[in-house]
């Protein structure tokens, strides 16, 4: 009895593991389609980006299909932990800020210098000797402002300095106006410190021959607890909250956010250049100017590049045999000039493919394109620095960007103990940088 | 000749009594079986596993973790925002327990009363627990928004915007908006478990009472309570197990915020593990906060039964 007993439990438990894991795992090898990965969501301009793409790469490539899988508002992190979970992950991934994740799992297949070279990209900083990622548009980072606002109050170039950035605030609030808009919901909340750390915190030029912040922080030589420059930067952060911010900001994200700005509510949005390809489909109708970053600490006002680290789209172990050849062609497509233009209006970003003739974002609503052609003049003329994106060897662990807006939350939510608000990022820093 | 028959008798009943086991078991396996399997391969299966990853430093990303032995919970000895969150889940557990458990049971005891509409009525309090939990969260997030939120709106429209509040983002009131937003969804479920109680109370005693002019507080003192005991142990252990696992809730609406303030176990344990990467840490605090609900859910059975003995 007990043998039969131990026989059909173990009859029972085979046909139950088959049932229950019965189409998991395996990508279909067979057939001719390349899944790619984007984070689509409701954005028209990435949407029409992808169509034009995937034509290209189908007209190029007869037989062949480009499937997307929209990630959304997501940054893939989640999808990709299953998928990987699953063994299927897509062929061709977005990979963001999380190479070195999907590198050191072994799940990327590295790309020649020839593949960069062919469009006249520069070459990223390799991650352990290797580069994997397509590189796509100049994205940066600044200030934008409704003009006639901030002409109202008598400011109509970028102020160099923090405390210059500060008093024209209060001008423009005097006159009325909401100086700036803000919400402390999100990850949006943190752009400011994010701005300030990137800015003052770190060299405006990263100096191969001598550590960086990052690589002082992670040898324990230096603490933003410790840190007066730190420090005073969190002072800073709080004269703005104190000043600036509207009761009830924490309910408002970034949709609230860009809702205000193109709804002339308000003068001063601190958000990423990718604003700009929101501006034609919202019929944005003022005048705007992105101003760079001004300093806290005597330095030249700068924008941020966010873009030179390897974070556009890779190729997976997933894509063997043919697939690899294909997915290689996808990552090509994306260069034809047509699909890299609507790119680029879709982020509102800046050429980095050198050997294509296309110079930045284009839009037939004006206003747009104005806004483009400030970005691209004060783009030449202040300059940009990586801030603290130096490399994915080089940079504060990926889920620090988190930490800033919960410390920005901290402020809004009347923590002025500024002792303890070092303390969590010193803390945030080390954990995350244990995930890693 | 007899014995040779009734050995026969024997050996034909000891084979029928197999045969009848084996269908037994089998029938047994069959019918549990699949249910064992899924339990086994979705349950048993990742708990014991989760103890082990509790062993390495496995970030998700990759399929070979490092053994670390026992750092993650030499770490944990010593993580102040594992208290902090320990802290907070066990502020409103406390609040969820108290509700669940007398805010339910004097609702039951008030609808188990009505006369009209009582169907009705008890449908409506029902109604909140049968709608999802992200849906009850984005409702509550819709309702506490500063600026375009009903109860700000409502406020302002009737002149009281002083009293307007960011309800979500004040470190004040976050922890009563996590409680109300709870308590409204589960209010329906246990004040059902009350009442289906309640309807197992003899009518004779409540007969009794009336015979000997025993008033509505007497009736729940000395009639309703104690009958209520049982439905009063399942209710407080699930309020528990309702408060220590929040997380759904705070993952749609504060996402842990503002800054940290409402980091439940849970929450934390999602912050680390998924969003830091650190899911072998992740798991070593998953299995320390299964541990103590297992022992805390123990001494709580046991000291509501011995006081159901005792009443």
């Amino acid at each position: 009895m007990n043998r039969l007993t131990q026989w059909s439990a173990a009859v029972v438990a085979g046909l139950g593991l088959a049932a229950s894991l019965a189409g998991c795992g395996g990508t279909d090898e067979g057939a001719k389609t390349i899944h790619v990965t984007r984070n689509i969501g409701g954005r028209e301009g990435f949407r029409r980006h992808f169509e034009a793409w995937k034509a290209r790469f189908e007209k190029a490539n007869p037989g062949w299909t480009m499937e997307l899988i929209d990630l959304g508002n997501a940054e893939g992190e989640q999808y990709y932990k299953s998928r990987i979970a699953t063994g299927d992950l897509p062929e061709v991934v977005m990979t963001w800020q999380l190479t070195n994740f999907l590198a050191d799992g072994g799940h990327l297949v590295p790309l020649p210098d020839e593949f960069y070279e062919k469009v006249g990209l520069p070459l990223p900083p390799p991650y352990k000797g290797k580069r994997y990622t397509s590189q796509s548009g100049m994205q940066i980072q600044g200030i934008v402002v409704n003009k006639r606002m901030w002409a109202d109050a008598g400011v109509t170039e970028p102020p160099t300095t923090w405390d210059d950035f500060v008093a024209a605030l209060k001008e423009v609030k005097a006159r009325g106006y909401a100086p700036l808009v803000y919400g402390g919901r999100e990850w949006s909340a943190g752009q400011p410190l994010f701005y300030a750390i990137a800015t003052n915190l770190y060299d405006l030029q990263p100096d191969p021959s001598k550590p960086s912040w990052t690589k002082r922080m992670d040898t324990g030589q230096v603490h933003f607890a410790s840190d007066p420059l730190a420090r005073r930067i969190l002072e800073r952060m709080i004269e703005l909250v104190d000043n600036f911010v509207v009761k009830g900001a924490l309910s408002d994200g970034y949709n609230e956010e860009q809702r205000d700005f193109y709804g002339g509510k308000g003068a001063t949005w601190m958000m990423g250049c990718w604003l700009g390809g929101d501006i034609e489909p919202n019929k944005v109708d003022f005048e705007m100017e992105y101003w760079p970053i001004p300093s806290m600490t005597d330095r030249p006002p700068k924008f941020v590049l966010t873009s030179g680290m390897q974070n556009g789209w890779a190729i997976t172990t997933s894509a063997k045999g043919e697939k690899l050849a294909k997915a290689q062609a996808v990552l090509d497509a994306f260069y034809e000039p047509q699909v890299y233009q609507l790119f680029l209006n879709g982020e509102s970003q800046f050429r980095e493919a050198r050997k294509i003739p296309i110079e930045g974002p284009k839009s037939p609503w004006p206003p747009a394109q104005r806004l483009y052609d400030n970005m691209a003049a004060n783009l030449a003329k202040y300059g940009t620095t990586v801030g603290f994106h130096i490399g994915l060897e080089d940079m504060p662990p990926p889920a620090f960007t988190m930490t800033l807006a919960r410390v920005m939350q901290e402020i809004l939510s009347g923590n002025r103990d500024v002792d303890r608000l070092l303390q969590m990022m010193d803390d945030d820093w080390a954990s995350a940088r244990k995930g890693m | 000749m007899t014995s040779v028959s009734q050995a026969g008798d024997q050996s034909g009943h000891r084979r029928a009594n197999r045969t009848a086991a084996l269908r037994e078991v089998f029938a047994s396996w069959v019918l549990c079986g699949p249910a064992v399997v899924l339990y086994v391969v979705f349950i048993v299966l990742p708990a014991i596993l989760g103890f082990a990853y509790s062993l390495t430093d496995w970030t998700g990303w990759t399929r070979s973790p490092t053994y670390v032995g026992l750092a993650n919970f030499r770490e944990l000895l010593g993580d102040t925002r594992f208290l902090a969150a320990v802290k907070f889940t066990l502020f409103e557990t406390l609040l969820l327990v108290l509700f669940f458990t007398f805010g339910a049971m004097a609702l039951a005891v008030l609808l188990d009363r009505l006369r009209r509409l009582k169907g009705l009525i008890r449908a409506l309090f029902f109604y909140p627990y049968i709608l999802s939990i992200l849906v009850s969260a984005l409702l509550f997030q819709y309702l506490a928004n500063y600026r375009e939120g009903a109860v700000n709106t409502i406020l302002r429209s009737i002149g009281l915007a002083a009293a307007a509040q960011d309800w979500m983002g004040d470190p004040g009131l976050v922890p009563y908006f996590i409680f109300a937003l709870v308590a409204w969804s589960g209010l329906g479920f246990f004040s059902t478990l009350y009442l289906a109680a309640l309807q197992t109370v003899p009518s004779e005693l409540y007969e009794a009472a009336a015979i000997d002019g025993a008033g509505p507080l007497s009736v729940f003192a000395r009639i309703q309570f104690p009958m209520l005991i049982p439905a009063l142990t399942t209710n407080s252990v699930l309020a528990l197990i309702t408060g220590v696992n929040l997380f759904s809730q705070i993952v749609v609406t504060t996402q842990g915020g503002p800054g940290y303030r409402t980091f439940t176990v849970g929450y934390y344990i999602y912050w680390l593990g998924v969003l830091n990467n650190r899911q072998g840490y992740a798991s070593a605090v998953s299995f320390v906060t299964f541990a103590a609900l297992v022992g805390v859910a123990a001494v709580q059975v046991a000291l509501l039964r011995w006081k159901a003995v005792q009443l």
